[in-house]
């Protein structure tokens, strides 16, 4: 399973509660489309710090990080890679 | 409803009082006093886009004559259903000059939701946002023409400027009078009947005459707003700043907490509002030690008893601000008492002392006054008290006796007038800055197959103050936990989805077969 994927499964399990793949785009706002809140967005980021072991600095905490599948997987990878 | 030349009015006004010396008590005039006398002035931000008194005051009027021209009459009810944003604001206040009252509905609500208070109000038009399908299908399925906002937010050019009515801006507008419905704000659920707080423009303008007498807000004050104005707290602060021709900066959510925090900063904002979560969040993750918050004057804080520890952490955090801790309730149109910060110190805990034109009374079971310090139910009566609840006689005279607002809320005034606040006579869960009726989620989680029975409670939560809890029990094939609050997604605003669902062999009744709610949270009875 893909980076992206694991991500994918995580907000469609514990946010939109289903396996429909189908119900997330990698593009769908998070937060726009009220699919994540302030207390999810503590949930997804504790799944990323568990799962790749890093850390989310609390300034990196920002829309252009975390409002889609793409942006999330791009930050992801920027972390891994710094 | 008394005509009166709007162009008129608006050049003449500098306080509240027309030259026949009658009090002019409606706020629907606020934005054109302010932009007679500072037409540049900035009343709202949202984001990159401004708009100042003048173009506020003109698009509320544009907005107003479109809505006449689509046929809202004079007591009509107009149902609005956006969140947070410039047009939202327009809204309120073309709709009251169009003479009717607003019926704010929670944009984030379902289809579910919409179509029993679009019915319940009897909704002339609803304004939504393009693109909103549970708005568009219950306008639809209750027969309620539709005005939209595009979802994008670019330029404030709302309502068009080439609409039809623009034509028309000469004409005159009759302000409404102060008995005249201004809103409807639905405090409850939609099973059974609706609950629907009617709040006259009196008892709007008296609301906000009181609260700016203990705020003391000024023109030059500025406020970063994240409270939805849909709710009577959110309406309220908007309303108070817009009367004092204050800046109003809407921030979307608290998502990102420290964002708010940038925004206070770069605004350099005076005020700034919330409920305990709200601070909670700004204190975790707002970074409030990284930014220069020096420009901040007040906090106000309601919805909801905020721990002390977290009152006494906010102030270490931003002390030169002064905290007024309140307590109101939608009925009241917002607040009915006040904590003066100068007694945050002797009095922590109390919701302080009843607001100007506000009498507070604690009863005893059969409605005799309370003495000092003894438990009772809080009784309220001011001119910003309900005219009643919409179309619901019976749940009116439950609550509006004698002239005083049986509020619910139970505690005791100590012997200098503080309330003390002690629990609530309501199964409702409050978590964040929203309110949540049980039977609501009950029903829906009962719709499905499989569920025998369902009980839905508040659970504490350190952060939301609660979090919705089910409790359901078995019927043969019953769902997963993750099939119900799929289907609760679907079916519900996302604040009302259980975070907790536990199976449960029975249900803890009463003899007479009622839910011992407390008892499902191991609450001592």
């Amino acid at each position: 399973m893909t980076r992206r994927q694991q991500i994918k499964q995580f907000i469609l399990g514990n946010f939109l509660f289903t396996d429909d793949e189908s119900a997330l785009a990698d593009d769908t706002s998070l937060i726009q489309d009220g699919i994540i809140d302030s207390t999810g967005i503590l949930e997804l980021i504790m799944f990323l710090e568990e799962t790749w072991s890093i850390t989310v600095p609390p300034e990196d905490m920002t829309p252009a990080h975390f409002d889609s599948l793409v942006s999330i997987d791009q930050y992801l990878e920027s972390r891994l890679a710094g | 409803m008394a005509a009166r030349p709007w162009l008129a009015i608006a050049a003449r006004h500098a306080c509240n009082d027309d030259d026949t010396g009658i009090r002019v008590t409606t706020l629907a005039a606020n934005p054109a006093k302010i932009a007679a006398i500072d037409p540049g002035r900035t009343a709202i931000q949202d984001g990159a886009r401004r708009i100042d008194y003048a173009t506020l005051s003109r698009a509320a009027i544009r907005l107003a004559l479109t809505l006449r021209a689509e046929g809202v009459q004079i007591g009509d009810r107009v149902a609005l259903i956006l969140p947070n944003r410039i047009e939202a604001v327009i809204a309120w206040y073309g709709i009251w000059l169009a003479g009717a009252a607003v019926v704010p509905l929670n944009a984030q609500a379902r289809e579910r939701d919409f179509t029993p208070w679009l019915k319940h109000s009897g909704a002339r038009l609803a304004i939504h946002e393009t693109g909103h399908i549970d708005a568009e299908s219950a306008a639809t399925e209750v027969g309620v023409i539709t005005l939209t906002v595009p979802a994008a937010r670019d330029d404030v050019d709302w309502p068009p400027p080439d609409s039809s009515a623009d034509s028309a801006s000469e004409q005159t507008l009759p302000l409404p009078d102060s008995d005249a419905l201004a809103a409807i704000l639905y405090t409850s659920g939609t099973t059974g009947a609706p609950k629907g707080v009617a709040l006259s423009h009196g008892n709007l303008a008296a609301n906000v005459d009181a609260i700016l007498d203990y705020l003391q807000l000024t023109d030059d004050d500025s406020i970063v707003t994240v409270l939805p104005f849909y709710y009577s707290y959110g309406a309220s602060v908007l309303h108070t700043h817009l009367a004092a021709g204050a800046r109003v900066v809407i921030e979307d959510n608290l998502v990102f907490p420290h964002l708010i925090t940038q925004a206070l900063a770069r605004e350099q904002a005076t005020g700034f509002s919330g409920v305990p979560s709200t601070f909670a969040l700004l204190l975790d993750r707002g970074q409030l030690d990284q930014h220069d918050l020096s420009s901040l004057r007040y906090l106000t804080q309601a919805g909801g008893g905020m721990a002390p520890a977290l009152t006494r952490r906010l102030r270490e955090a931003i002390p030169q601000a002064r905290l007024f801790v309140m307590y109101g309730q939608t009925e009241a149109s917002a607040r009915l008492t006040c904590l003066a910060p100068e007694r945050l110190d002797d009095k922590l805990g109390s919701v302080g002392r009843a607001i100007k034109g506000v009498s507070i009374e604690v009863r005893r079971e059969d409605g005799s006054r309370a003495d000092a310090n003894e438990h009772g139910e809080v009784w309220a009566r001011g001119d910003n008290v309900m005219t009643g609840y919409w179309q619901a006689p019976e749940a009116t005279a439950a609550t509006l006796v004698d002239g005083w607002l049986r509020t619910g809320d139970l505690g005791h005034l100590d012997a200098e007038g503080f309330l003390w606040l002690a629990g609530r006579r309501s199964d409702m869960i409050k978590t964040g800055a929203h309110r949540v009726h049980p039977a609501d989620v009950e029903e829906v989680i009962a719709e499905m197959p499989g569920v025998a029975e369902v009980a839905v409670t508040g659970i504490d939560d350190a952060l939301l103050g609660q979090v919705v809890a089910a409790f359901v029990v078995r019927a043969g094939d019953t769902p997963t936990e993750m099939a119900i609050k799929a289907h609760c997604r679907q079916r519900l605003a996302i604040y009302k989805i259980p975070k907790r669902i536990d199976f449960v062999d029975a249900l803890p009744k009463t003899a007479s077969g009622k839910i011992r709610r407390a008892a499902l949270t191991g609450e001592p009875q």
